[in-house]
């Protein structure tokens, strides 16, 4: 085996050590993560939160600022994504029925009434 | 024929030279992406909101069951300490009415194990120190009434057994006798008052125990408290292993001061510290022990 063979080799053994360490050994911690980042599971549950708290306060623009951390997608697909997870699931109907009125408010929601909160 | 002498050591070059490859790829080239993550791996700000809105859920869903289950995910030591701290917080950084109160409701119905159906009921009771007098080592001698408010409490409240079956047999000796100013229309009475005379707590306090009309601890209320060239604001439930209704505050001996509820409320005036005297002749300082009810 030519030496070049063996320095190849070492350099792919030495990869493999590294990423068995960083994967297996001393794998990656969570931490300091935004809700963007939860299991689609916690996130559905965190919209779920969201329109459960609107039913109280049926503060529309509070509830886009609440739905504004799980990501820059728009409000209404953040909740159609979330009530889409909730059916494949068979979620309770009265939480489905949350979502789906939280979907249907942001459809009448307008930025442009909102009034800046300092 | 030439003879190689460089040795084996391009192997361990190589395998360096590999593993600093594989870090750049994993690091900077394709770094780790923060996907499926529990809650309790967020951000601290980030758990405050979660648990702002576990509690403003639990304000439509009354539903502790699974307020807890969500509440749990965050791994907390624990839970209801955790929201009555943020309730707290919520409270000094000027947070909306809202968010506080949600939080001190579902605080309140987790420690008590059970759903308040209106806000402001809760099911936890105070705790108070104790004095822990050996047995023998105290003359019994009877705690003689120290303060006397002007107004009486309202019929249907009983006294603070908890406060007055636990007063230590020491003797008071008061240098100052509080009164009380009743205030039309408050919401918040002044039901008791006592010396408590605790050898093991031998600071000046005011302590306070602030109850709604069930007689359940009430956290987040403000209290001042106000001296000659000085004023300060405490809360309830900072310190929620004495109770979510209770609070403290620190005296300076020699010096009078007044307390009241931030909402309007029954003042309590000419507060100052007061001595006890111990068996052995030995003196320390007591606390008043306040308690205000929402008749």
């Amino acid at each position: 085996m030519s030496r070049s063979t063996k320095f190849m080799i070492a350099i792919l053994l030495g990869a493999v050590a590294g990423l068995f360490y960083g994967w297996v050994v001393n794998p990656v911690e969570y931490v300091d993560i935004a809700p963007e980042s939860l299991r689609v599971d916690y996130k559905t549950d965190y919209v779920l939160m969201i329109g459960e708290a609107y039913q109280v306060d049926h503060d529309l623009g509070l509830a886009v600022r609440r739905l504004a951390v799980l990501g820059s997608s728009a409000p209404t697909d953040i909740v159609a994504n979330a009530l889409s997870y909730a059916l494949q699931h068979e979620y309770a109907s009265q939480d489905l029925s949350l979502l789906q009125l939280l979907g249907e408010s942001l459809l009448t929601w307008n930025p442009n009434m909102e009034v800046p909160t300092p | 024929m030439k003879q190689d002498r460089r040795g084996s050591w391009y192997l361990l070059t190589g395998a360096v030279l590999g593993v600093a490859i594989g870090l750049f790829y994993s690091w900077v080239i394709s770094p780790v992406e923060y996907v499926d993550a529990p809650p309790y791996a967020l951000r601290n700000d980030f758990k405050d909101k979660y648990r702002a809105l576990v509690a403003a859920a639990y304000l439509y869903s009354n539903d502790l069951l699974r307020a807890e289950d969500r509440l749990a995910q965050l791994k907390d030591d624990n839970t209801a300490q955790s929201l009555a701290m943020q309730a707290q917080r919520a409270l000094a950084e000027g947070r909306p009415e809202g968010e506080v109160r949600a939080l001190g409701i579902l605080a309140m119905a987790l420690a008590g194990g059970v759903t308040p159906i209106t806000p402001g009921v809760s099911t936890t009771q105070a705790i108070m120190d104790t004095p822990s007098n050996e047995a023998g080592t105290i003359t019994p001698l009877p705690v003689e009434p120290i303060i006397s408010p002007n107004v009486s409490p309202q019929p249907s409240l009983t006294q603070t057994e908890m406060v007055n079956t636990q007063l230590p047999s020491n003797t008071v000796l008061p240098t100052r006798t509080a009164t009380s100013t009743p205030t039309p229309g408050a919401p918040f009475l002044m039901d008791d008052t006592t010396l408590i005379c605790n050898p093991d707590q031998p600071q000046p306090l005011i302590q306070v125990v602030v109850q709604d009309a069930a007689r359940q601890p009430m956290p987040s209320i403000e209290l001042v408290v106000t001296w000659t060239g000085g004023e300060d604001h405490f809360f309830t439930g900072l310190k929620p292993e004495l109770g979510l209704g209770y609070a403290d505050f620190l005296m300076t001996p020699g010096v009078v001061y007044s307390l009241s509820l931030a909402e309007a409320g029954q003042s309590v005036d000419q507060i100052t510290a007061a001595e006890c005297i111990a068996d052995d002749e030995s003196r320390y300082w007591g606390s008043w022990m306040l308690t205000f009810i929402q008749p």
